[in-house]
């Protein structure tokens, strides 16, 4: 797709893969292999449309390697997917399964479509539709899909339940992102949040750096920022800055309160949009600073959780001595020329796919539970992911350490290389 | 019924008096429409409604004396003190009705009574009589069923022929002349012999062609024999010349009615009791000649509703002469009102009887109420300024708009404090009795609004009365409400709008609708379970799978209010009738983030109209909300679902307004849309309606022509355009509109777009555009791009913006352009719909690769980019994003866009900026859509306060050393919201400064002042000054570049020589 020398994701991935398989001396067909997905299924979708009309989508599920266990990976939904971009994000699942040590492999899938053109009914139809022309390529042994943009529960409800009408028995384990009480899983919400606050704590023990007195600053205030706020706090930290997107005037503020941000106060003045309502929380007494000021703050940790591309080489010189870790809740926070600056800094840094891996760890946990169904306390599961994070982070950091790697090329080296013991192990390459 | 003693005002006892006796009146009324009860029944019923007319009906009895009879009940004996009314048929005195006091009482206007008993009893008596002699009439009719059709012998056609004769000479002679003329047709020789006899011989006289016919002196005594009755007996049965003689008398009581409708003079209530007649007269069903009732619905059609040809055509067909008594019973008038009902009204009252004609054979539209409706007719106001000697406030509308806004409330008060008329006040007790003490909206209806063509939408007040406390309290919030209503004619906003279109002289007169508000109470609130506005025509489709007819649904819980306007910090929800699964929201999250959050209400215990939280609401009354499961849905993880009122945890549950459940358990979205349907085939034109929805029932509150405001009007699209002129068209999915002066374009180049090869690129296109939507004009440019903006996908499909990064564009213009063989797949602006729709945000898909579509890509291509010198940052990718100053570009021309939904067509073209000649079809409809407000008054009017400033500045006192204005002042683009950017450049002198900083800050605020009684926009400060050091321009830093700047420069303004 696409002119020639113009952005395609799936050869930025590729670029990425190259690099580190350089490093890892990987050989020519492992790096074959692994450049490329192991399957593809594309297919044809019929749906009869509410004005009678039969309209076909275009489905496909892209398997990119399931040496270290079934594939993992969403379903989008979006008018103009491309299977360059359905190919990079699989190659990504990959690794980030591996890098958290879970016994998964790396897929994505997609329809062409546009939901808002579709009603309910055609949305059900062409989930449907999508497991009858998958059913036998997925599966809680095979590939188990989740929810992604523009899918979401609902969508995954529909397509379990066609799996099961065509398997004839109960299969939760077949996918993930399913509402509590329907073969989901309890602390689906926190698990974000909180698994980047594990890795966080870990980082400050590597630097020897008591988590009690420690101050944070915030880029976000989603879902994952406000709960990697809730669980700092607890261990002690305190978030004095916290910034957001602000609708109305189309411009991001930061939020600061030298003697610690109020999460419940905060979330009790956000505007439909999520954003923070700037006039109340002067009320409360909040500073309200520019939208760059939560990168200047005289912190010990920031934590990027909101966009890609925040941290560059523009801003990188404002963040503060101060500054220790970088945890990057937000996918792509960091632009490879800041890396370099923050690598040369000695800052720590928590890479993205390490440190949002919560998520993709807790779908790995509804799956084990639907598996066997039986279903844990909330307590249980974040007591397991905080154990699986722990591991992931000192593995990674481990090795950064002794072979003094920045954490970002650490990380990708043992995800790549765990992918590729495995297919050595089976024999493939 | 004339009304000439007005009571006086306030004096309640006197109005309870008079609602006494419209009370009697109203019973007797019943007593006397029915004829199935034996007359005896219907003396003693009337004997026993007349006493509590009077003013002590305990020592109060009458009885009715009829031909030598008498009815009395229980036999009283008659005393001293009476009031006697002779009963009256076609002259003849046939009985009297007598009211006698037990008791001796002081003396008043007669004997113990008063002057208005005396009126009340004569009218008592007058409709005994009307009822006798239709009774006589009636008597006459042969006998139902067992009478078989042979000539009876009981039937003799002589008895009834006869009592016209002796009672009614006039009918009796017209109904002579119609059975000759019947039976001269039929070829009888005797009725030509005497219509000789009438005329002498007429068949010589009508020979010459060129001559008028003599003039023959008649002879009435032909017809006053029984003559012509007697050869009609040769020709037909009794039975049948009893039958025509019985249609003649009645078509001859319709005649008075004729009369009196049509004349001018009629008062209101003369004409109900002449509805009322009208109606006796045709009580057994018998057939009025079509022409008759026809003429007769229109007179009162033009009489009480409108002039419109158009309107009256369809009002005739659906409006019977019975539903005009039912509305001029509920109608307030003053003394001799003859007064219309207004635009809302009317649209209001045709609906109703539309809906009630197809209610029958349509089960979706069987059901829709209308709210208990009172009207105050138009003349009211009239009444209430003259009685008020106000005349002088008529000519506020010639005053200049300045005067008008800061008089305004002055003229509020004024009003306020002012006293109704007694009839005025006496209808409106009546009506708040009828009403009880449910809550009730007052209206504004005038002559103007709602015309077909003139949207006068929210220009005049509507009012919300809680409606509680005692009788007089209720009455006076009520008047209160009128009078700030009535206040309202005289509001600035309505007076500029009038005179923009031309209407400045019109008389304008206010109607006004006293409604009871739909809902329920709940705790101390009132109010629908929802309610909102629907409109026959989409204007705004957010799938191409939507077409124009499908209509659009906007409507939020409780009080409609926030559906009718903009509120713009919340959403309402939208649904289309035709397409009710297609959501212009599907994601959860899109869902929710654009869901209601504020619920309007009435607060019965403060009395006020407020707006709340609904989650905070919900927690108050404790989710007993009317039809809680239906509105809301419950929030659970990526799940929405139906809350069951069991089971709700209002501590828990994140309620979200969805009405998931109204849309897909019940018929609520297609009743809307039948009805929207029904009118508008009805009323041959595309409607807009207002409801409300109680939770049980849909209730239509208002129905109109669907606005033509300028901008949602369609454009006339110009045939005969050199195609040089032409920058773009489209025929697909085209919207109503106009956008006449379009000075930029921000263009991003479809192919150099999909060529960026980095991420980071693609994605500070979007950061570009945002940054040049804050620097343009506000609501002057337009955007083009390729693909989907706002793309949360594949960036490469389109650019990646938020709606704020849109915020201040005129329109969005997504290009399809083809790629091999493929045309991509537009977004319709899905991802901010409901944000373009509520900033009224034109949306437009090009298709440049379709048959017979203009798209001038060399000139996007070719223009000079501005794009380097307004947002430097954004420089190198001036290869893909173009900011295009159209006039410099094209010598001074604009670029105009033209939307017509009708034809499906869309042209951007480029014309003279003073010049209409695009429009010229605009202008023809000159009531549709009239000229915009001068925009270059609100520049000239800057400028010219800038030059001032410039002038009245003391250089030397302040430092300063040179003087600039920029942006949309220099710009001439100023609109009335407009601030004045001002730049500044003096000495580095912090003294100077601060000085310089106070006295404009003075300046800044009397000149906020004056634009808001020029505009009506209230702003602080009007100045946005900003001060400059030789530092600054030197190094070009911020605003200082624009000094000397090669594009859009700051223009300098030459300082004063004052010096202190």
């Amino acid at each position: 797709m696409g002119a020639q020398g113009s952005f395609n994701p799936f050869e930025m991935a590729r670029v990425q893969f190259d690099k580190v398989a350089d490093l890892l001396d990987l050989d020519s067909g492992t790096r074959e292999l692994l450049r490329s997905p192991l399957r593809e299924y594309h297919f044809s979708i019929p749906v009869r449309m509410s004005d009678g009309n039969t309209k076909v989508f275009q489905g496909f599920r892209i398997q990119h390697n399931d040496a270290r266990g079934p594939c993992k990976g969403g379903i989008r939904f979006h008018p103009q997917e491309t299977v360059d971009t359905v190919r990079a994000l699989s190659m990504w699942m990959t690794w980030k399964t591996a890098v958290v040590d879970i016994p998964l492999g790396g897929a994505k899938g997609g329809v062409i479509c546009d939901p808002h053109s579709l009603t309910p009914q055609e949305q059900e139809a062409i989930c449907r539709g999508y497991v009858d022309q998958i059913a036998k390529n997925i599966g809680p042994a095979i590939d188990i899909p989740a929810p992604d943009i523009m899918t979401n529960a609902q969508h995954m409800i529909w397509m379990l339940d066609e799996y099961e009408k065509i398997l004839g028995s109960r299969f939760p384990g077949m996918i993930t992102g399913k509402p509590v009480g329907l073969g989901g899983s309890l602390g689906r919400t926190q698990a974000t949040g909180y698994g980047l606050v594990y890795t966080i704590r870990e980082a400050l023990r590597q630097l020897d750096i008591r988590p009690a007195g420690t101050r944070a600053s915030v880029q976000g205030f989603g879902n994952v920022a406000q709960y990697a706020i809730e669980l700092l706090e607890r261990i002690g930290g305190k978030v004095v800055c916290v910034s957001c997107w602000d609708q109305q005037d189309s411009a991001s503020y930061s939020f600061r309160k030298a003697d610690g941000v109020v999460l419940d106060e905060l979330r009790s003045i956000t505007d439909r949009f999520g954003g923070i309502e700037k006039d109340k929380a002067k009320e409360l007494g909040y500073e309200v600073l520019s939208g760059a000021a939560w990168l200047e703050q005289d912190v010990d940790i920031l934590i990027p959780a909101a966009l890609e591309n925040q941290i560059t080489g523009e801003n990188v010189a404002k963040i503060s001595t101060q500054v220790k870790v970088i945890a990057e809740g937000a996918n792509g926070p960091t632009t490879p020329e800041a890396d370099k600056v923050i690598h040369e800094r000695g800052i720590f840094l928590v890479p993205d796919f390490l440190a949002n891996a919560g998520g993709v760890t807790c779908s790995y946990f509804e799956q084990v539970q639907c598996n066997m169904n039986y279903f844990w306390e909330m307590d249980e599961v974040l007591g397991k992911l905080d154990l699986k994070m722990t591991s992931a982070f000192i593995a990674v950091s481990d090795l950064a350490r002794k072979k003094k790697l920045y954490m970002r090329d650490a990380a990708y080296i043992i995800a790549i290389d765990r992918v590729a013991m495995a297919c050595h192990q089976r024999g493939w390459v | 019924m004339t009304d000439e003693s007005p009571l006086q005002a306030g004096n309640l006892d006197s109005l309870n008096e008079r609602a006494k006796e419209l009370r009697c009146l109203y019973q007797i009324e019943e007593i006397v429409e029915r004829f199935d009860i034996p007359i005896a029944d219907a003396f003693l019923k009337i004997c026993t409604a007349v006493s509590p007319g009077f003013q002590f009906p305990e020592s109060c009895f009458s009885s009715v004396v009829y031909e030598q009879d008498s009815y009395t009940p229980e036999n009283l004996e008659p005393t001293p003190w009476f009031l006697s009314s002779d009963i009256v048929i076609q002259k003849d005195t046939v009985g009297r009705i007598s009211v006698y006091y037990t008791e001796e009482f002081p003396t008043l206007d007669e004997g113990p009574f008063l002057r208005e008993e005396r009126r009340l009893l004569d009218s008592i008596a007058k409709r005994i009589g009307n009822h006798l002699f239709y009774r006589s009439l009636l008597d006459l009719k042969p006998a139902d069923g067992a009478a078989g059709k042979g000539n009876e012998p009981s039937e003799d056609w002589r008895g009834p022929v006869n009592l016209i004769r002796h009672t009614d000479k006039r009918l009796f002679v017209r109904m002579s002349r119609k059975i000759l003329n019947q039976l001269y047709w039929m070829g009888s020789p005797e009725a030509q012999e005497l219509l000789d006899e009438e005329f002498g011989d007429i068949k010589g006289s009508l020979g010459e062609v060129n001559q008028a016919g003599s003039r023959v002196a008649r002879k009435d005594s032909v017809l006053l024999s029984e003559r012509p009755f007697e050869i009609a007996s040769e020709y037909f049965s009794s039975r049948e010349i009893i039958e025509l003689v019985q249609r003649w008398a009645q078509e001859s009581k319709a005649g008075f009615f004729v009369k009196l409708s049509h004349d001018q003079r009629t008062t209101l209530p003369e004409l109900a009791d002449g509805i009322r007649r009208f109606r006796h007269a045709f009580t057994d069903g018998s057939e009025i000649p079509l022409s008759i009732l026809n003429g007769l619905r229109v007179s009162l059609v033009r009489r009480m509703l409108t002039e419109q040809l158009e309107f009256i055509k369809i009002a005739k067909e659906h409006v019977d002469v019975e539903d005009f008594q039912a509305l001029i019973e509920h109608t307030i008038v003053p003394g001799n009102g003859q007064g219309r009902l207004g635009g809302k009204a009317v649209g209001l009252f045709i609906a109703t009887k539309i809906l009630a004609k197809h209610g029958d054979k349509n089960a979706l539209i069987k059901n829709v109420k209308t709210p208990k409706t009172w009207y105050l007719a138009s003349d009211g106001v009239s009444a209430f300024m003259w009685h008020n000697n106000l005349e002088d406030v008529m000519e506020q509308k010639y005053k200049p708009i300045e005067q008008v806004r800061q008089e305004y409330p002055h003229i509020v008060q004024l009003f306020k404090s002012s006293e109704f008329p007694a009839s005025l006040v006496q209808g409106l007790t009546i009506a708040l009795d009828d009403f009880g003490d449910t809550p009730l909206i007052v209206r504004s209806s005038s002559l103007l609004e709602d015309r077909l063509g003139t949207a006068f939408s929210g220009k005049y007040k509507s009012l919300f009365l809680a409606n509680v406390g005692t009788r007089e309290e209720r009455l006076s919030e009520l008047m209160n409400a009128i009078a700030e209503v009535y206040a309202s004619t005289f509001s600035p906003d309505p007076i500029e709008y009038r005179k923009i279109r031309g209407l400045i002289d019109f008389k304008e007169e206010m109607a006004v609708l006293i409604q009871t508000v739909v809902g329920q109470r709940v705790g101390k609130y009132f109010f629908p379970a929802f309610a909102g506005v629907a409109f026959s025509n989409n204007e705004f489709r957010w799938s191409p799978r939507i077409e124009r007819t499908d209509g659009l649904l906007r409507m939020v819980p409780g009080l409609g209010t926030r559906a009718v306007d903009r509120v713009g910090d919340d959403y309402p929800i939208l649904v289309v009738p035709g397409k009710k699964e297609l959501r212009a929201n599907t994601s959860i999250d899109e869902v929710v983030a654009y869901s209601p959050r504020m619920i309007d209400v009435l607060n019965l215990e403060t009395k006020k109209f407020e707006t709340h939280e609904i989650r905070e609401l919900l927690i108050e009354i404790d989710g007993q909300y009317p039809a809680v499961e239906r509105v809301f849905s419950i929030r659970e993880d990526e799940i929405l679902r139906k809350p069951s009122r069991l089971l709700l945890d209002l501590e828990k549950d994140e309620l979200v307004a969805t009405f998931g459940a109204l849309f897909r358990e019940t018929t609520f979205v297609e009743e809307v849309g039948e009805l929207l349907d029904v009118l508008a085939s009805t009323l041959e034109t595309p409607v807009d309606i207002e409801f409300a929805h109680d939770g049980l029932d849909l209730y239509l509150l208002q129905c109109r022509p669907q606005s033509f405001l300028r901008e949602e009007s369609p454009a006339a699209i110009p045939k005969d355009i050199s195609p040089s002129r032409i920058l773009f068209s489209a025929d697909r999915f085209v919207s109503n509109g106009w956008l006449p002066e379009i000075t930029h374009i921000v263009y991003v180049d479809p192919e150099t777009y999909a060529k960026l090869p980095s991420r980071e690129e693609l994605l500070q296109v979007g950061r570009a555009v945002g940054t040049v939507n804050k620097l343009l004009p506000k609501r002057q440019f337009i955007l083009m791009g390729p693909g989907r903006w706002g793309s949360r996908g594949d960036i490469k499909l389109g650019v990646n913006v938020t709606y704020s990064d849109i915020s201040n564009t005129s329109m969005l213009i997504e290009i399809a352009k083809k790629t091999g063989s493929y045309v991509p797949d537009l977004s319709f602006g899905t991802h901010f719909f409901q944000d373009l729709v509520e900033s009224a945000i034109r949306y437009l898909p090009l298709y440049p690769d379709d048959p017979g579509i203009h798209f001038n890509e060399p000139f996007f291509r070719n223009a000079k980019n501005l794009l380097p010198s307004v947002a430097p940052a954004f420089a190198h990718l001036q290869n893909v994003v173009k900011v295009i100053d159209v006039q410099s570009e094209t010598n001074g021309k604009i670029l105009s866009v033209l939307l017509n939904a009708d034809l499906d067509e869309a042209l951007g073209v480029l014309t003279d900026p003073s010049s209409d000649d695009d429009a010229p079809q605009q202008r023809q409809q000159v009531e549709s859509a009239p000229e915009p407000p001068q925009p270059d008054l609100y520049w000239r009017w800057r400028l010219q306060m800038a030059e001032r400033i410039a002038e009245e500045m003391d250089p030397a006192l302040f430092g300063v050393r040179a003087f600039y204005v920029l942006g949309s002042t220099k710009n001439a683009s100023a609109g009335p919201e407009s601030d004045i950017d001002l730049v500044i450049h003096v000495e580095a002198s912090p003294e100077k400064n601060k000085a310089l900083e106070l006295w404009l800050d003075g300046w800044s605020r009397c000149l906020a002042e004056i634009n808001y009684l020029r505009t009506g926009y209230r702003q602080e400060h009007l100045l946005d000054v900003r001060l400059v050091t030789d530092d600054d321009i030197a190094k070009h830093t911020g605003i200082a570049g624009k000094i000397g700047a090669e594009t859009d420069p700051a223009r300098e303004i030459p300082l004063g020589r004052k010096s202190s």
